[in-house]
């Protein structure tokens, strides 16, 4: 019994992250109706970088965080303007297709700089129990992972809902027309939404390296997963991706209590597939379309 | 054709729009004075939204050029057109269904000029239509059609331009309606601001403005001062009645 | 009276150049050095991969992202068949097709529900799962994989025909849909799919139909695939990377088109031979190739030598005559 109420909390710590990888999908799912296949790749390009950085500086993951969302910021910003928004009015495929073809140049420039073998991001922080009772304990950093997550989950709500930024992008992704005749620059708001999705997903990348073990192919792993929480807590809902990312993490959970470690993920990606058959629009839909 | 010194607000010379093959307006010119109420008047499919996206920069010209205050905005995108000073009330309305009624008012204060105004430009909106300073928690969505035209027009104003272009405000909504719109427009007007009004109804084009432009399948068929258009011969003509067609 | 002459013309010149370039091909091994054979096999197996992705994406606007699910039954129905069962590699093959159309079967009900982006990503959820199962599955060795030994008697030239029959086959399959009944409901379905429901195409089953027909010449393609490589396990079987091929050579060849997959098959295999030693640099060149034609020509190769020149090799059209006669449903 005990085991399993660990699971479950285990399940929820952890959907906090999950949520924060499927934050950057939302936004831009949500704003732009377009799904980024590179989502998982580009945050697993972060993972590397902030490693890289990490190791420069002596093991600080601060910096490694500056630097790396400083850079991805831009990559984001420059993918968007020159890469997406040129096909964003052809149709649902070609950016589709370009995402895909950028999502295979990133794997495969990830593996031909840093090869194959499974990394982590060393850290002081480690998976030491931080809170321990007879019934369950917590570990330090999937503490530390949660809490994060939540305080960027609120302050995107809080810049959504209070900022002109925020009010643009909603704007933008109710109505193009309507949003240009008010002055607002929709192909420039795509981009700084690119920008805020690539913000989160180095955060979320960052977290993951100290977190897991990751090579270049882990990037798919993660697109399924943010793809996962998206469809589960609704497009564009931020804090239905909160709720997605907690039901995956606890259909991983569960799913490893009752069939085994060795089928975590599959739980995950059957409960994917079960709610994509019947719902959709995600469990707590009320976003657009 | 070429004024030296143009004092019309917004000129439109030889204006040729396509979509794709299909050729929607054929040579059309107009000239907006500073201070007037112009309406353009023609049925479906005579191009009136068409010549207001282009003006706005929604659509392209394939010919022809767009002069406002001495300068060329055939090219320019949507929200450059918007910040030199022009904007629409759009076909539908089109306001931002998922926010509120201040929410909507506010962007259209986005910007930095208008946003600078803001409290200034709400508190004038709210004096012209009472009602949306009522719901202005509510969500958009949950408006009437006659509130959803308000709202559009008030968000319109909160852009704090100088030419606001109407496009068909009427529509679906119930002639009181209508009626307490266009009044207030005139109001707006003589404070200063200039309107382009697309409207199907020749009658009330013809009295709520100062000048009118009669359109049919893409042609301007009749101008002239709306006093002295004669309201039959303007009908016959929307009807595409040959002698103009 | 002229314009058909010259019409005539081109078509016999055009038959003429195909019947040469047929034959070629059937007596290659007997001509070419064997790493060249080895290079038109690859070619031939990545252009049926190419047809059928074409198929689903191109023609009944179903973007898969998931063809690895029958590369990887299929190559698995090769290996069982004739390692653990010791039978026929034909009837391996086959079964490998067969078990790819069954696992459509199964899924399509749930996976017909899904519009536009959630189909595409549910077939790359579902290959991933199928790789997971298969890991953890005794029965097909986890993750050690198998050696499929049936092939080590096998000449090139032997493997170079199957391909051949495999990859031609795939061309005439598509070119013989084209133009029947079904093939011109497909194609008012991609152009508008409320428009093609309303004079009564009946979606789902077309749908239903093209996806089973891709995925048994997909799942045979991967069993003849597997037969080249002789070694499978679960991570490449049902890798993201047969997909990936498919769509780079679908869009450098031309989205829509026949000759697409053919010219991007090319493409694809030539490029990774002279990259050998260096996969990644070829998968990041075909990358950077696929996003810029996206960019530049979103009608690839074939679409832009279309446009320009009025070149169409296998045009699936038909007389207006013929057409006529056709559309009553």
């Amino acid at each position: 019994m005990e085991v399993l109420l660990q699971l479950i909390l285990n399940g929820i710590l952890l959907g906090g992250l999950y949520a924060m990888i499927g934050l950057g999908m939302s936004l831009i799912f949500g704003i732009m109706g377009i799904i980024n296949l590179a989502h998982g790749d580009l945050m697993i390009v972060s993972t590397y970088m902030s490693m890289v950085v990490a190791m420069r500086f002596s093991g600080n993951v601060f910096i490694a965080l500056l630097i790396t969302v400083v850079v991805m910021i831009i990559i984001g910003f420059l993918c968007q303007t020159f890469l997406i928004n040129k096909v964003i009015d052809k149709g649902p495929e070609p950016p589709l297709l370009i995402t895909f073809g950028l999502s295979i140049i990133l794997q495969n420039v990830l593996l031909l700089i840093f090869g194959a073998d499974a990394k982590n991001i060393p850290t002081r922080v480690s998976s030491e129990n931080i809170v321990t009772t007879p019934w369950f304990s917590i570990s330090e950093i999937y503490l530390i992972n949660f809490v994060i997550s939540i305080v960027v989950i609120l302050l995107l709500s809080f810049v959504m809902k209070k900022t002109y930024f925020g009010r643009a992008i909603r704007a933008t992704s109710g109505d193009i027309v309507a949003s240009e005749l008010v002055g607002v620059n929709t192909k420039r708001i795509y981009a700084y939404t690119m920008a805020l999705a690539m913000a989160t997903a180095s955060i979320a990348g960052l977290l993951i390296g100290m977190t897991f073990t990751y090579s270049p192919s882990t990037g798919t792993q993660y697109l399924i997963f943010a793809f996962g929480v998206v469809v589960i807590g609704g497009m564009g809902n931020l804090v239905g991706t909160l709720l997605g990312g907690i039901i995956l993490g606890l259909s991983q959970m569960v799913g490893s209590y009752f069939f085994g470690t060795a089928y975590q993920l599959f739980c995950g990606y059957i409960v994917l597939l079960v709610i994509l058959t019947f719902r959709p629009q995600g469990l707590f839909a009320g976003a657009r379309k | 054709m070429l004024n030296q010194e143009n004092k019309e607000l917004l000129t439109v010379e030889n204006l040729d729009v396509h979509y794709g093959d299909l050729q929607a307006l054929y040579n059309v010119s107009l000239q907006i004075s500073p201070g007037s109420i112009v309406s353009i008047i023609g049925s479906n499919g005579a191009g009136k939204s068409t010549l207001l996206g282009t003006i706005t920069g929604i659509n392209k010209p394939t010919r022809g050029k767009i002069t406002f205050k001495s300068q060329d905005i055939g090219s320019v995108p949507t929200h450059t057109i918007v910040a030199k000073g022009i904007t629409m009330s759009p076909e539908g309305s089109r306001v931002f269904e998922k926010m509120s009624v201040e929410e909507n008012l506010f962007m259209g204060a986005y910007l930095p000029n208008a946003r600078r105004k803001r409290q200034e430009l709400l508190k004038r909106v709210y004096g012209l239509f009472p009602v949306l300073k009522e719901k202005s928690g509510q969500l958009a969505t949950y408006l009437s059609g006659g509130q959803r035209q308000m709202l559009a027009i008030g968000r319109a104003l909160m852009v704090d331009p100088e030419v606001i272009l109407c496009d068909e405000v009427s529509m679906g909504l119930a002639p009181v309606i209508v009626k307490d719109i266009y009044h207030k427009i005139r109001e707006i007007n003589r404070e200063g601001m200039t309107f382009v009004l697309v409207e199907q109804d020749v009658k009330r084009s013809l009295k709520y403005s100062d000048y009118s432009y009669v359109m049919v399948k893409g042609k301007i068929v009749m101008e002239g001062p709306s006093s002295e258009l004669p309201e039959d011969e303007v009908k016959d003509a929307f009807f595409g009645i040959h002698k103009y067609a | 009276m002229a314009l058909t002459k010259t019409n005539n013309a081109a078509a016999s010149v055009k038959i003429v150049v195909l019947g040469i370039i047929v034959i070629l091909l059937f007596t290659l091994p007997f001509w070419a050095p064997e790493n060249i054979v080895m290079i038109f096999l690859l070619i031939m197996l990545y252009m049926s991969l190419g047809q059928m992705w074409n198929l689903l994406a191109g023609y009944a606007g179903l973007v898969s992202l998931g063809q690895q699910i029958f590369i990887g039954l299929g190559g698995y129905s090769l290996a069982v068949i004739t390692e653990v069962y010791h039978l026929n590699f034909l009837l391996a093959i086959f079964i490998g097709g067969v078990v790819s159309v069954i696992f459509v079967l199964i899924i399509s009900q749930p996976i017909f529900k899904m519009k536009g982006i959630y189909f595409s990503i549910s077939t790359w959820v579902i290959a991933e799962a199928l790789a997971l199962y298969f890991l953890n599955w005794a029965f097909v060795g986890y993750g050690l994989g198998f050696n499929i030994r049936t092939t080590y008697e096998m000449s090139t030239s032997f493997l170079y025909y199957l391909s051949l029959v495999l990859g031609l086959g795939s061309v005439l399959l598509v070119y013989i849909i084209m133009r029947t009944k079904r093939g011109l409901a497909l194609m008012a379905m991609r152009d508008n799919e409320s428009a093609a429901e309303v004079m009564g195409v009946e979606l789902y089953k077309t749908k239903l139909t093209i996806f089973l027909i891709s995925a048994f010449i997909t799942g045979m393609t991967g069993a003849v695939l597997y037969l080249n490589i002789s070694f499978i396990q679960p991570y490449a079987a049902f890798s993201i990377d047969w997909t990936v091929a498919s769509v780079v050579i679908v869009i450098i060849g031309g989205i829509g088109t026949m000759e697409g997959s053919i010219i991007g098959a090319v493409v694809y295999v030539i490029l990774k031979q002279f990259l050998y030693d260096f996969p990644g640099i070829s998968m990041i060149i075909l990358g950077v190739i696929a996003i810029l034609i996206i960019l530049i020509a979103p009608k690839g190769i074939m679409g832009m030598l279309h446009d320009k020149f009025g070149w169409e090799v296998l045009s699936p059209r038909r007389s207006p005559k013929k057409l006529m006669k056709m559309i009553r449903f």
